[in-house]
């Protein structure tokens, strides 16, 4: 097992590094002069000779004229001393700009993980017990329509009814303008602004979800140890809950994993449609802003994300099921 | 109890098979029953009876057929904007004469989207969308009849609208903004005998060839002095946001003073008889009969068609020009985009014509009004004027070509390395498989925002959309090599295969001749659902504004405007129907996805 995880992890930071080359080729190769545009602002204020002179010491600053194999090092070499680059955008470095963001990322994320398991695993348990049942078509049907809705126009329609309609939630924001109170109340108007994007984020997962759930468990009902245990007698609730449930639980846990993974990506939209100060938000305007420091940045931690949330479930695959021997 | 629901279900679908096609009346003997099916035809048996999936593919042909041939009969111009055509609300209804007022028309005028017209008792009516914004409609904030008095003359501006009654009096509604519905005081002791209401501005005539205006003169700085004829007036034509005039002398002037194309009136007109105003260009019937216009050079208006007869009336729309000639016959020229042009048949002894924006109204010799035009917009208009219908389905095409385009792109790489690395094992598969890997673990969305953006970035607008079903396609195959690498190590240990290697078949004939033909079930089913999932992935680039951009419309990014509360309040239909459409579309093909998985897959049937 352990060897298995190093051999895991060796490949893990193999693909790290092919995919920040890649990345950081892509980077270098765009169109624009970085070193320019942080001394624009000078052109005309001094003179032509100065002008050069400050415009080829911040090429020098970025190494913008060595080799990229060069620049890559160096640049590498910052960012595993936590060194992100600067933002041109902010004014600031970036690992001061993303703390933030990537908090109220992961906060929210929490937050629509957990209310999405809620609603998905009871349903999908449902689901399967009464598989076939009017209920159970009605919620098939329904689920495809959820897994098929692009996740902003769930957030139109729900803003259209809660926020335009209803007047329940604000339309978009992280606070309340020129908000005041600390504490507990910062953290009600915090969980007021959350609400609908929560929502939303529920929502859209929740046909794919309760699918899973309940193939999951559909598959753990069909096995003989679940007819034998009918056949001793045991109570209907214990045989779901305690037999089929558990072995239903080695799916599920591998979704809840690789869920929560995806909504760092899934979120971008999110973010954008309720202009939350979160990390998609922020990769968004690196890219729109050519702010290309903390886009890369965030980029790579995107596939950071990725690579663990492959390696955990993998390894979850062990540890639910001892059965499943993942070091062959 | 599963046998009982299997045997429902089996019963249930037979029955809509009978009702879709009909299907065998008598019963079938036991060799027919259990005659031997091929596997395609079991698979294919089995779709045509899940009626969900059936109707997904039904729908989805539909919209399919609907997306490819629609936009040959509504095309785009992506320049087009039109600022007094933004935002309408879906209806077909700009051209509808009340009851009360057909047969019995005094006058007519259209302004944006509305018209207004006055019957020859005086009383005033308004149809069309008059609904500017959401505080202002013209037909509800229309004054009652009583308040109005006996109306002789109306005029209907951009958002505003003007009557003119028996006693002189002048009375105005609509949007106030720029104070274009309220007449300067001192009004009353002028006797007007025209009115004309413009782009935030009105204007009135008096008998003593006065003009007085009001509302936003500024945007073409209006001043009416002795110089260009003020006291000396004939009559006035409004053009968009500026005025032109005739004096008593059968001078042509105009009153604004920006240097506009209408601005250049040809010195060499002689005497003008009458006036007519598009937004850019102006019309004039001279004294010997003859027509002359200009303005804006470019456009088609300046094309005077041969016209039979004599001229006796004038009229101007949005873009386009009406004449009537004494016999009754009317010619219409200029922009034929709305159909504002195109005279109908019907329209013959005419006794009147009332033309404005892009409606026509005219009056025959019996009475009857005959209308051509804009109608109005199917689905509404969006912030620059664009038809919603037209956009819908242009969009729909580059959404559709896009998906299919990268699915076939991300279907043939998934086949070739899922297929080498599945057969030949080795080193072949474990580069392969890792090559997968590295490409699986790129995330998607991010990936392909930064692709399109950083490298797009510097393409032409056909180079981006190629970019784009390239990187969809590009980051979509490792599902699909996976799968099918995994069916063919389960097909090349079949006999076939060792058959096949005996009777020393190239090795590339059978990987791609032999065992992918076997696992193309599979194949077609990632197909399907890899579709919904790029049509998807390629409206959430153009919603964020990193696939296709504006103005060429995609189903994703009609919604990228749309995400603030006026729209979403006020202005629906800009994104309810790319919703509704883009949604019905991949919930189809994902039925149908579906569909076909449980018919290929007996074992999943049962889930």
């Amino acid at each position: 097992m352990l060897k298995y995880v190093g051999k895991r992890l060796v490949y893990m930071v193999g693909v790290f590094f092919i995919v920040s080359i890649i990345m950081f080729i892509l980077f270098n190769n765009t169109p624009g002069d970085r070193a320019l545009n942080q001394v624009q602002s000078l052109r005309g204020k001094v003179s032509d000779e100065q002008f050069q002179v400050r415009y080829q010491a911040a090429r020098d600053k970025l190494g913008l004229d060595d080799p990229i194999p060069v620049r890559y090092i160096k640049w590498m070499g910052n960012l595993l001393q936590g060194d992100f680059g600067y933002s041109t955008f902010y004014k600031n470095d970036v690992i001061d700009v993303v703390g933030e963001p990537l908090k109220n990322t992961v906060i929210i994320n929490i937050f629509a993980t957990v209310v999405a398991l809620g609603i998905t695993i009871p349903l999908g348990i449902l689901c399967a017990v009464k598989k076939f049942s009017k209920f159970d078509n009605a919620v098939q049907v329904l689920t495809i329509v959820g897994y098929s809705v692009p996740i902003y126009i769930i957030g139109l329609v729900l803003i259209y009814f809660f926020s335009v309609q209803l007047g329940w939630f604000p339309i978009s924001g992280m606070n309340s303008p020129n908000f005041q109170g600390s504490g507990f109340a910062a953290f009600m108007d915090r969980l007021y602004y959350l609400a609908l994007p929560v929502i939303v984020m529920t929502v859209a997962s929740l046909g794919g979800m309760t699918r899973y759930v309940r193939a999951a468990m559909i598959d753990a009902l069909r096995m003989d140890y679940i007819r034998t245990a009918r056949a001793k007698g045991l109570k209907e609730k214990v045989v779901i809950y305690s037999h089929a449930w558990r072995n239903a639980l080695l799916s599920v846990v591998t979704l809840i994993i690789s869920w929560f993974m995806s909504v760092f990506m899934g979120s971008i939209v999110v973010e954008q449609i309720f202009q939350l100060n979160g990390i998609g938000q922020m990769y968004y305007k690196g890219l729109m802003n050519q702010d290309f420091d903390v886009a890369l940045a965030i980029q790579m931690l995107y596939c950071v994300i990725t690579l663990i949330s492959n390696l955990v479930t993998d390894l979850s695959y062990g540890l639910v099921d001892p059965r499943v021997r993942i070091d062959k | 109890m599963m046998q009982k629901d299997k045997k429902n279900r089996k019963k249930h679908s037979f029955s809509l098979m009978k009702w879709l096609f009909g299907g065998k009346k008598e019963a079938m003997d036991v060799m027919q029953e259990e005659a031997i099916q091929s596997p395609m035809r079991t698979i294919v048996k089995n779709f045509v009876g899940n009626k969900l999936s059936i109707g997904g593919l039904v729908v989805f042909l539909l919209m399919f057929l609907v997306v490819l041939i629609g936009p040959l009969f509504y095309p785009i111009q992506l320049s087009e904007k039109e600022e007094t055509q933004t935002n309408v609300a879906p209806g077909r209804d700009m051209m509808k004469v009340p009851k009360g007022l057909d047969g019995n028309v005094r006058m007519i005028s259209t302004g944006s989207t509305f018209s207004v017209g006055v019957d020859n008792n005086g009383k005033v009516y308004v149809w069309g969308r008059t609904k500017i914004s959401n505080k202002i409609d013209i037909k509800k904030d229309m004054p009652s009849q009583k308040e109005l008095g006996n109306v002789v003359a109306v005029s209907a501006g951009f958002d505003h609208a003007m009557a003119l009654n028996e006693d002189g009096e002048i009375i105005c509604w609509g949007s106030n903004r720029m104070s274009q519905a309220k007449p300067p005081s001192g009004m009353k002791r002028k006797k007007v005998k025209q009115i004309a209401a413009g782009y935030q501005v009105s204007f009135a005539l008096t008998e003593g060839g006065e003009v007085i205006h009001w509302g936003n003169d500024n945007l073409n700085d209006i001043r009416i002095t002795r110089k260009n004829g003020d006291g000396n007036i004939e009559k006035i034509a409004v053009a968009n946001t500026t005025l032109l005039a005739i004096t008593k002398d059968g001078e042509a002037v105009h009153m604004g003073s920006q240097p506009t194309d209408i601005d250049a009136i040809p010195e060499d007109l002689g005497v003008v008889v009458d006036i007519a105003a598009t937004a850019d260009n102006a019309l004039v019937l001279l004294e010997d009969g003859s027509l002359r216009a200009w303005g804006k050079g470019s456009s088609a208006v300046m094309e005077l068609p041969e016209i039979d007869g004599k001229v006796v009336s004038l009229a101007g729309g949005r873009s386009h020009f009406t004449v009537l000639t004494d016999q009754g016959k009317v010619y219409a020229w200029g922009a034929d985009n709305k159909g504002q042009s195109a005279v109908p048949s019907a329209a013959k002894d005419v006794s009147a014509i009332y033309s404005g924006s892009y409606q026509n109204y005219a009056i025959t010799k019996s009475g009857k009004t005959v209308t051509w035009g804009l109608k109005g917009y199917l689905l509404g208009s969006d912030d620059l004027g664009r038809d919603v219908f037209a956009r819908l389905l242009n969009g729909g095409r580059m959404t559709m070509t896009i998906g299919a385009i990268s699915v076939v792109i991300s279907t043939v790489i998934g086949i070739i390395v899922g297929g080498v690395s599945g057969f030949f094992g080795g080193w072949v598969d474990i580069l392969l498989q890792r090559i997968t890997e590295i490409v699986s673990s790129l995330p998607f969305l991010p990936m392909a925002m930064i692709l399109t953006s950083i490298i797009g970035n510097s393409m032409s607008e056909n180079a981006r959309i190629i970019l784009m079903m390239a990187v969809l396609g590009i980051l979509s195959w490792p599902s699909l090599a996976r799968l099918v690498r995994a069916q063919v190590l389960a097909e090349r240990e079949k006999e076939f295969v060792t058959a096949a290697n005996a009777m020393g078949v190239k090795k590339s004939s059978i990987v791609f001749k032999h065992i992918i033909p076997n696992v193309i079930s599979v194949i077609i089913v990632s197909a399907t659902l890899d579709f919904a999932s790029c049509m998807l992935t390629e409206s959430t680039l153009s919603f964020l504004g990193f696939g296709v951009k504006l103005p060429r419309p995609t189903w994703g990014n009609m919604l990228n405007g749309c995400v603030n509360s006026v729209v979403i309040k006020s202005y629906w239909w800009r994104w309810v129907f790319p919703a509704i459409m883009l949604s019905i579309c991949v919930i189809c093909i994902n039925m149908v996805g579906d569909g076909l998985r449980d018919a290929i897959d007996p074992k999943s049937n049962e889930r």
